[in-house]
């Protein structure tokens, strides 16, 4: 009782601030996949954020997530996720809990929070402590919380940014018998038993150094940890039936990288590079890039450019699920306008050699609270194409949020 | 944000030999202040009469020409917590950040970016920024007897070729602003509801008509306060970041 009276004061302070949203989504595919017969995905997602500042100083942010399903990518269990090591998305999970203390020109953050890096849209090559849940779908995707400390920096023009991760969040990948795990045709007939994931114990760090200047910014920043996106471990289960157990495993990853905006007359370059590098016997090592450039023009909003990669060193095993080196070697543009105050249009895609992925997004506001957001996303190519893969995949969606 | 506004707006003057310069000099005089706050509300009035209301808390330090602001979406939920910062400099255009919650991502506005209509309002980016009186040029076009019509033309690089101005002649407070690019007449402001609170005349509604889009926004200011003590780590691209 007490504990609700100290709960319902907080809540009625001014110094505590909320809000969120009940979001349901349904996905239509027209087409079924060798490994997904279904046509119709569900999903419905309450998030709410809460933040509490109980001094100048020290601020409390929270978010939670409750969610459910259609299509059993959502598990079934009444478990409160902290950590985000699943498989499948938790039904209730706790996105965001931490406290940020604020002196002077430092800043420190500790708890599950969100950090970004980078400067890019496209794809960040330096973003690397920012999981993200592919779950549901490889071209569509959200970001998951990470369990650090963060301490910022700040003087003047320059921003210098300390993060330490002890507890591994892993990106989500999409589920073995699911559409958006694409398998050759050569598994035909075999069986895929998930095995789960070896997550790695030790603790991740990076540093990131930003400088502004008066008509251009840059960063370099180094990150030593793990790969957030798993490579496959396979061993034959059994020969009669052929099953093959996966598991998902973590190389080592350390990270040298860049990137930089610079506003020309015309429009704004950005550009963001990253070697990889990693001690784990078999894996890969490789450059990503990014350059990109971007305009506001009156109610438009225009983006367009170009991922490259470039490999150092082959991975030992074919086995791994790397939406970021997949999405290199594409030509990315992306548009939006904002029709009026409540309506605005946005179209996406992407071009590769052999694949390309377009979507077109309708989104209404009406009164305070709701917004409806239709799309459609369509995906053509070849199979050995990284987008091409997904060409049974093209899909219209029907979002309806309540905003609160 | 009347100051804010006034702009591109803000610039001011006295009636000495009806130096319009001069005049726009003792409007920003008159509006001085160390620090203002106020929470906003904003009526989005688009084709059919279809109203979007929308509020933010704008929170600024300094004075004219060399401030810094930062303006908070409180309402509606789906752009809670969307915030921007802006550094305005005496000799040059403003650096402007946004921050979006949503991605956890801060995005500087680009110079030649300012034009756009900042988040579905009818203000752009450039009429929340505050410019020094030096980065004009005005003419005195006419006594209109309650009032003085001051052309003003920017040297810097800007959405308008030149505005004109309506400034009262007993208080010094903008009227009205009408902002023309190449093409013709872009946006009219009005200044409404005048009223005094630290000593300040302070337009407690601004109408924003955007001719082109035939779309208007009315900025009604709550809870007005000038001089609050706060504090320049206030202003920086982490508070952006800190606020929900």
């Amino acid at each position: 009782m007490m504990h609700a009276a100290a709960l319902a004061a907080m809540l009625l302070a001014q110094d505590f601030s909320q809000r969120g949203f009940v979001e349901n989504r349904t996905l239509v595919y027209p087409q079924t996949a060798p490994n997904d017969s279904g046509h119709v995905v569900n999903e419905t997602l309450l998030r709410w954020d809460a933040s509490y500042q109980p001094k100048p100083w020290l601020t409390f942010s929270g978010s939670f997530d409750a969610r459910t399903d259609s299509h059993r990518q959502v598990a079934r269990t009444w478990d409160v996720d902290v950590n985000g090591q699943n498989i499948l998305r938790p039904a209730f999970s706790i996105r965001r809990m931490s406290a940020t203390l604020h002196r002077g020109k430092f800043t420190a953050e500790v708890g599950r929070q969100f950090i970004r890096w980078g400067k890019t849209d496209i794809l960040n090559p330096t973003d690397r402590f920012a999981p993200k849940d592919y779950l549901s779908s490889v071209v569509d995707t959200d970001f998951l919380g990470v369990t650090a400390a963060r301490v910022t920096y700040e003087a003047g023009a320059d921003t210098i940014d300390m993060v330490w991760q002890p507890i591994f969040t892993p990106s989500r990948t999409p589920l073995l018998n699911q559409r958006w795990t694409s398998l050759p045709p050569q598994a035909a007939g075999i069986a895929l038993l998930d095995q789960g994931a070896r997550y790695p114990g030790g603790s991740q760090q990076g540093v990131r150094w930003n400088h502004v200047a008066r008509g251009y910014e840059y960063s370099l920043s180094f990150f030593d940890g793990f790969q957030n996106l798993p490579s496959f471990d396979a061993t034959l289960a059994s020969s009669l039936p052929p099953q093959v157990a996966l598991l998902r495993t973590y190389p080592r990853l350390r990270l040298y990288g860049g990137d930089f905006a610079v506003p020309l007359s015309w429009f704004t370059v950005k550009s963001e590079a990253a070697y990889l590098t990693s001690s784990t016997p078999g894996a890969e090592e490789y450059a990503l890039y990014v350059v990109q450039v971007e305009r506001l023009v009156r109610e438009w909003s225009f983006m367009g450019g170009y991922a490259g990669s470039v490999t150092t060193r082959d991975p030992a095993s074919p086995l791994q699920f790397a939406p970021d080196r997949g999405i290199a070697r594409s030509f990315v543009g992306r548009a939006g306008l904002t029709i009026d105050a409540n309506r605005s249009l946005a179209i996406e895609t992407a071009i590769r050699a052999a694949g390309s992925f377009v979507r077109f997004e309708y989104s209404q506001a009406t009164g305070k609270h709701w917004r409806t957001t239709a799309g459609i996303a369509w995906i053509r190519g070849d199979m050995q194409d990284f987008l091409g893969q997904y060409n049974r995949n093209s899909y219209a969606s029907l979002a309806i949020r309540y905003s609160f | 944000m009347s100051r804010v506004l006034a702009v591109t707006l803000a610039l001011a003057g006295c009636a000495w030999a009806q130096d319009p310069r001069q005049i726009i000099i003792e409007v920003q005089k008159r509006q001085h202040s160390d620090s203002q706050r106020y929470e906003g509300t904003l009526e989005v009035i688009g084709g059919g009469n279809k109203v979007a209301t929308k509020s933010w808390i704008f929170q600024r330090m300094g004075s004219f020409g060399n401030s810094k602001s930062v303006l908070r979406f409180t309402a509606p939920a789906d752009v809670k917590g969307v915030a921007l910062l802006i550094v305005n400099h005496p000799d040059r255009a403003s650096d402007q950040w946004m921050w979006t919650p949503s991605i956890g991502r801060d995005r500087r506005i680009a110079l030649q970016d300012r034009s756009t209509r900042f988040f579905g309002t009818d203000f752009s980016f450039e009429d929340l920024e505050e410019r020094d009186v030096d980065q004009f040029d005005f003419k005195l076009l006419a006594d209109e007897g309650v009032a003085w019509k001051i052309e003003s033309k920017p040297r810097k690089k800007s959405q308008y070729a030149y505005s004109y101005f309506w400034i009262k002649k007993d208080n010094y407070t903008f009227v009205k602003v009408e902002a023309y690019d190449s093409k013709g007449l872009v946006r009219v402001i009005d200044y409404k509801d005048y009223k005094q609170s630290a000593g300040i005349w302070t337009a407690h509604t601004t109408e924003v008509f955007d001719m082109r889009r035939n779309s208007r926004t009315i900025l009604k200011y709550g809870k007005l306060e000038y001089n609050l003590p706060f504090k320049d780590d206030e202003f920086t691209l982490q508070a952006l970041r800190r606020g929900l």
